[in-house]
């Protein structure tokens, strides 16, 4: 638990850039991405024909977002989805399913 | 859990840490409900904030789940598939009681149960699904749906439609009648149809079914309509609301439907009965003259009631249907603005997504899909967005979205019930 870190260690851990590290709280999730959670929840399914996406590339998940958008990758549902979000809310997406647990 | 801003903010205040830490994370959370929507909000609520006291108050001790009842009635199911208990909940540090509400007095912030007990709340999350408006449609009140079930909370009254239909003469005649919108799941009542009619074509290929509609247009219809003619060729008939379809009252006796226009004789009657939120949504004062209750379209709190919010059917959503996917998409969006809430920020503008895929057949599923943002003050679509599966579609589509179907079940239960 991080609050239970003392200040000085807490502000020394800041400075390294560390505050950024480990997984990305799901409080920080930006706007859409817990609806994804509905088919590719967070944890893990047993015989789910649904990819997991937690813990995927940043790149991979973003990239995979824009082809079902433009229909370059042919899909069912995951078209019209992607067809709601712009590009900075699909990065956005994309970066917060990379840091959680795979 | 700390989250980051918050980390942020402990780290400058330094040595007022502990003081601010523990003034951020004080807060009673009382969900009303344990349904897709409430056992969601309570979960996430505890997930995002440990230190908040959330008590679920839901007197069932198992839920049984409404997407894939369907399929029970098809006997390709078995009711002991759609169900499931909240050892999760608990086990997510939720405080469970197990009792109904019957009060809330969104003056004092207080919730009264049927145990006597009363729970104070700093934010009250009601998801308390639907109830019937028994006056609404003339002869059909809870001892008629004994004759002519309505299926439209699963459990016993799935068990008992089944039951109906297994017992039936082949050639009898099944009547659904479907009720004007809104209602829980708006293709929920062809799906039904479909799945029957499934059945219908293996262990009673005599047998026809007619749907009594209220409406026009429904879901997915052309969607529906084009596989009813290609799987069940002559056996589901849908009468339209102006083809005379609204049923205008039923005779549980003689499980006869009666429109304007004629009397139907059902072998077996399925009444979907005009609806409303749950009864305590009216008594806590959320919900409006139209039985539903309105909601601003950020942290889904009552426009009637500070302090109050209200998710899944029970809740006017613009343009997000009533369905199990949708609820838990607005629990998850509510808890983390009631999280920022208490904590003194405002919360952030969501985007949600909804998804419905509804079976014709066990093995050919379709499936509906939209993108909703706050717009002019309510829920609206994302125009460009959504959209229902293609008319035409080649190779292995419709099986693949029925196995998508069936993993998005085994998720969202998993989602929210842990």
């Amino acid at each position: 638990m991080r609050r239970l870190l003392l200040p000085a260690l807490a502000s020394a851990l800041l400075l390294a850039g560390l505050a950024e590290g480990g997984p990305a709280r799901a409080a920080d999730a930006p706007p859409g991405a817990s609806s994804c959670t509905g088919c590719h929840a967070a944890k893990k399914i047993p015989d789910s024909v649904i990819p997991r996406i937690a813990g995927r590339k940043s790149s991979d998940i973003a990239t995979a977002m824009r082809e079902y958008r433009s229909g370059a990758w042919p899909s069912s549902v995951m078209g019209r989805i992607a067809k709601g979000f712009d590009d900075s809310q699909i990065d956005a997406i994309a970066a917060w399913f990379a840091a959680q647990p795979e | 859990m700390t989250t980051r801003r918050a980390f942020l903010k402990l780290t400058v205040a330094a040595g007022l840490a502990p003081a601010v830490a523990s003034a951020q994370g004080t807060g009673r959370v009382v969900v009303v409900g344990g349904g897709f929507a409430g056992a969601t909000a309570a979960r996430t609520l505890k997930a995002l904030e440990p230190r908040l006291t959330v008590t679920l108050v839901e007197p069932n001790r198992i839920f049984t789940a409404c997407p894939f009842s369907n399929d029970v009635l098809a006997a390709v199911r078995e009711i002991s598939q759609q169900q499931f208990g909240y050892d999760g909940v608990v086990r997510a540090g939720v405080t469970l009681a197990q009792t109904a509400a019957t009060a809330v007095d969104a003056a004092a912030k207080t919730v009264t149960l049927a145990d006597g007990n009363r729970l104070s709340y700093d934010r009250l999350v009601m998801a308390p699904g639907i109830d019937f408006r028994w006056e609404a449609l003339p002869g059909y009140d809870e001892a008629a749906a004994e004759k002519m079930p309505h299926a439209w909370k699963a459990g016993a009254q799935t068990v008992l439609l089944r039951q109906q239909l297994q017992a039936m003469d082949d050639g009898g005649l099944v009547v659904i009648s479907s009720p004007a919108n809104p209602y829980r799941c708006p293709p929920g009542p062809y799906e039904r149809a479909s799945l029957i009619a499934y059945w219908l074509k293996i262990w009673k290929p005599k047998s026809k079914l007619l749907i009594l509609d209220s409406k026009d247009a429904f879901s997915k219809q052309r969607l529906f309509q084009n596989a009813w003619a290609e799987l069940y060729p002559g056996v589901i008939e849908w009468v339209s609301l102006s083809q005379g379809g609204k049923v205008t009252s039923v005779d549980p006796a003689t499980l006869t439907f009666v429109t304007d226009f004629a009397r139907h004789k059902a072998a077996v009657g399925n009444v979907i009965p005009p609806q409303k939120a749950g009864a305590i949504a009216a008594l806590a004062g959320v919900a409006d003259r139209t039985g539903w209750c309105p909601v601003e379209p950020v942290a889904f709190e009552s426009t009637l009631q500070p302090g109050i919010h209200v998710v899944g059917d029970a809740a006017i959503m613009g343009g997000m249907p009533k369905s199990a996917f949708a609820a838990n998409a607005q629990a998850k969006v509510c808890a983390a603005a009631v999280v920022e809430l208490l904590a003194g920020r405002k919360p952030v503008d969501p985007l949600l997504i909804n998804t419905c895929y509804s079976l014709v057949a066990p093995d050919y599923g379709i499936s509906i899909a939209g993108v909703y943002r706050p717009d002019k003050g309510v829920l609206a679509d994302i125009p460009g967005a959504g959209g229902t599966s293609p008319l035409e579609v080649v190779g292995g589509y419709r099986s693949q979205e029925a196995l998508y179907a069936e993993s998005w079940f085994k998720t969202i239960t998993a989602e929210t019930f842990g």
